[in-house]
């Protein structure tokens, strides 16, 4: 019997046709305190794709942790579609490390690809018993103080950079932010790998006096916890956190996602999306979906990472580098 | 009497005037005390909370770093190096068996038979892999017999349960018995009906279980085999072989069923075969020795096709198995000689029990407890009892195959003892009696020295297997 098929070509074809019948399903791998936003944010996404595309299903997967972490879990082989994750260096490492994205990855959607802001606050238990009111109450003696690990943690740098900015505006000098990060860490008594960990280290385990906390996971607090038992303070200055977003473009390409994964990080810049980010208490960039929230949101005087740090590049090679400042003072501890 | 109640008077107002100063002065000094033991039992208790969560977080970190660590794991199925995630593994097994085989009723040296001694019969590097979850591989190299050589080589493609693919150097699909592992048949060698089936062959074959698992089918295209023989890597024709099997365990989810081990199937081959090279592979006995093989000029010319019908059955410490081949080829006797179309058929019926109480199983038994002289602990014990016979097709002799140095049958029964020392450790006894039938025109004495008597041979061996 003479047999001449190309029976390899039968063989990828029946695998292709199996793939293809397959739903779309995307990853989103994020930072820890986002899974709220996320999941109502992935529900009005998958039905806007489904009227926008003759009912075709989108499911997206969520994964959270330690921003950094994330990332690196990513550049090990994490197939995320997409990443939205704490600050832009983390993102700068799948670039870095691993070529997965182009070098000008933050140019490719609005307002450098951050989406929504947020800032850093404190909470505290209710009736403030040890009277924290500004950064400096955070140094003081007897004063137990809970922030994840800046080594894992996207907030947690935030919240370093945030208490750097204090100390070196109150004193004109970063030796005075060195000096001050190193007393609050000395009240640190332990060290989460995420927000999300520090939140029931604080809340649940009930440890410390003070949680420096990203603005949204404090209201998340009020909200989940009781407004009776937590309040948050608000510090005389703190620090515009920008958490950015990007397509991951050699997993898209691989599994074909490509489209579907564009919409999606579009989509956060949509009305609904923004409105979404503002129920969820991240602060909105559409300014007329952020007046909506405007009595949500405390004013307070916000520094940048560009202005007072020189961008994240700078600030995670001089900070969070291994041997940084950060592991000079907290080995020191 | 009034100096008595003064005198009992000052004492007591003195008394009481100096509680009354006394009192607040304790009372202020205990409650600072139990304010200090208040903050101390608060600051122990934080204490005490802040190296819980410490080795909560530690413990996490632990869990989550086990989730990602790749795993390591070394048992008597081989070394397997997995991802954490599984989806990605290397194995590492082998195989080894030493044979000792002993004939006697022939005349063995004197009669030109050098039959006796020990066999390296088998001693194999086994390497395997999955990548990917869905893509496999498999590498088995051939160290045993008189050459080294590459016995499988193959890649697997999973797109679901019911659609497998595997390409590259296989069994082909047709006997029951040779599809069985080396390690776990009945016997030391398969029974005389396995030579009218194709070894290993190169091609793509799909498969897949149905029905919950009930029904499982092979199909595939090979380059085709003569019975009996191996590829050598390439194609002796330029013809190809479609074979196919199909087996069902119909009761296979019913426990309560004494048919739930029971399995029956039907494979079969059909293909051309032309070539002008002589089909040189033989048939042979339970001792390896050959009782039939063509003439060195026959060479294929036309259909081949082959029927095997089969079946497995085990209940408990119960295993039999029994399978039927009609082997058909076309042949010349030479590239222009006159084509004969020849049936040859075989059968076998093999049982065996295991004596210990455990399970009889396609993959080997499994013993309760390993041999162990020390804590007095003997491994697993089976008995096993085989028939067998091979019909070649009268129409074969003498113009195809020489009826003085061959047999046109052969009948064979075998006894044996397996001793399971572990799941990987196995010793086999086993006693193989074979009688053989003459064709027509055949001599007196047969010219080959095997055919003159019955053959009678103990074999034993030694097997490592991983």
């Amino acid at each position: 019997m003479k047999l001449k098929f190309p029976f390899f070509a039968i063989l990828a074809l029946a695998s292709a046709a199996v793939a293809s019948a397959k739903s779309i399903e995307l990853l989103n791998v994020s930072y820890d305190p986002t899974r709220e936003l996320y999941a109502d944010f992935n529900k009005a996404f998958a039905e806007h794709w489904a009227k926008e595309n003759h009912g075709e299903v989108v499911t997206v997967k969520q994964s959270h942790g330690g921003s950094g972490k994330q990332a690196r879990g990513v550049i090990d082989g994490l197939p995320a579609d997409v990443v939205t994750l704490a600050l832009a260096a983390d993102i700068d490492a799948l670039y870095v490390n691993a070529k997965l994205i182009p070098q000008d990855w933050q140019k490719r959607l609005p307002e450098n690809s951050t989406p929504y802001t947020s800032t850093i606050v404190f909470v505290v238990r209710k009736g403030n018993p040890k009277g924290i009111k500004d950064w400096d109450d955070l140094i003081k003696p007897g004063v137990s103080v809970i922030t994840p690990n800046p080594k894992t943690s996207g907030g947690a740098r935030w919240n370093y950079l945030a208490a750097w900015a204090y100390a070196k505006h109150k004193q004109g000098s970063d030796d005075a932010g060195k000096t001050f990060v190193s007393a609050l860490y000395k009240n640190v008594p332990v060290l989460d790998s995420g927000a999300r960990g520090s939140t029931t280290t604080f809340v649940q385990r009930e440890i410390g006096d003070v949680a420096i906390s990203w603005e949204n996971e404090a209201f998340l607090v009020l909200k989940e916890f009781g407004a009776d038992k937590y309040e948050i303070v608000v510090p005389s200055i703190s620090i515009l956190a920008e958490p950015p977003v990007a397509i991951v473009d050699k997993v898209v390409k691989k599994k074909g996602t490509e489209a579907v994964a564009k919409a999606y990080l579009e989509y956060l810049y949509s009305d609904e999306g923004q409105d979404i980010a503002g129920r969820n208490y991240y602060r909105p960039r559409n300014q007329t979906i952020a007046a909506k929230y405007a009595n949500v949101f405390p004013k307070l005087e916000l520094v940048t990472i560009d202005a007072e740090f020189g961008g994240w590049t700078k600030a995670q090679k001089t900070h969070f580098a291994d041997g940084g400042v950060f592991d000079q003072i907290y080995s020191n501890k | 009497m009034r100096n008595s109640f003064f005198h009992k008077l000052v004492p007591a107002t003195f008394a009481l005037a100096l509680i009354s100063t006394v009192t607040p002065r304790l009372h202020a000094a205990d409650a600072d005390e139990l304010k200090l033991l208040r903050d101390q039992i608060r600051a122990l208790e934080q204490k005490l909370l802040v190296l819980e969560r410490k080795q909560e977080i530690k413990d996490e970190e632990a869990a989550a770093a086990a989730k990602t660590a790749p795993k390591i794991s070394i048992t008597d199925k081989g070394f397997t190096l997995s991802s954490a995630d599984s989806a990605n593994s290397i194995k590492l097994r082998g195989l080894v068996q030493l044979d000792h085989r002993a004939f006697f009723n022939d005349n063995g040296a004197a009669a030109g038979l050098n039959n006796n001694g020990f066999v390296l019969r088998r001693a194999r590097v086994i390497t395997e892999g999955v990548f990917a979850k869905n893509y496999s591989f498999q590498f088995v190299t051939e160290f045993g017999g008189s050459a080294v050589s590459i016995l499988d080589a193959n890649l697997g493609v999973t797109v679901t349960k019911a659609l497998q693919f595997k390409l590259g150097k296989f069994k082909s699909p047709i006997g029951l018995e040779l599809l069985q592992s080396d390690s776990w048949t009945f016997f030391n060698e398969r029974s005389i009906a396995t030579n009218l089936v194709p070894n290993r062959d190169l091609g793509i074959q799909a498969s897949g279980d149905l029905l919950d698992g009930r029904v499982n089918y092979t199909v595939g295209v090979f380059n085709g085999l003569p019975d009996g023989a191996s590829s050598n890597n390439a194609d002796f024709d330029n013809e190809k072989d479609i074979v196919g099997r199909v087996v069902t365990t119909p009761f296979k989810n019913d426990a309560s069923s004494s048919l739930q081990g029971l399995t029956v199937g039907l494979a079969g081959s059909f293909g051309r075969e032309k070539t002008a090279s002589g089909r040189t592979s033989g048939y042979r006995t339970d001792g390896q020795q050959t009782f039939f093989s063509y003439a060195a000029t026959t060479v294929s010319d036309g259909q081949s096709w082959r029927l095997a019908p089969q079946f497995d059955y085990r209940n408990g410490s119960l295993g039999v198995i029994g399978e039927y081949v009609l082997s058909t080829v076309n042949v010349r006797p030479s590239a222009n000689g006159p084509k004969a179309e020849l049936k040859n058929k075989g059968w076998q019926l093999s049982a065996g029990y295991v004596l210990t109480g455990e399970d009889s199983s396609y993959g080997g038994v499994v013993p309760k407890s390993n041999f162990d002289f020390a804590n007095g602990t003997w491994g697993a014990f089976e008995v096993v009892a085989r028939y067998a016979n091979l019909k070649i097709d009268d129409a074969a002799f003498p113009l195809y195959a020489s009826a003085a140095s061959n047999a046109n049958e052969a009948s064979s029964f075998g006894l044996g003892l397996n001793w399971y020392l572990s799941k990987a450790v196995l010793f086999k006894l086993d006693y193989y009696q074979t009688s053989f039938d003459s064709p027509a025109g055949a001599p007196l004495i047969s010219t080959s020295p095997v055919l003159r008597q019955d053959e009678k041979a103990f074999i034993s061996r030694f097997q490592i297997a991983f």
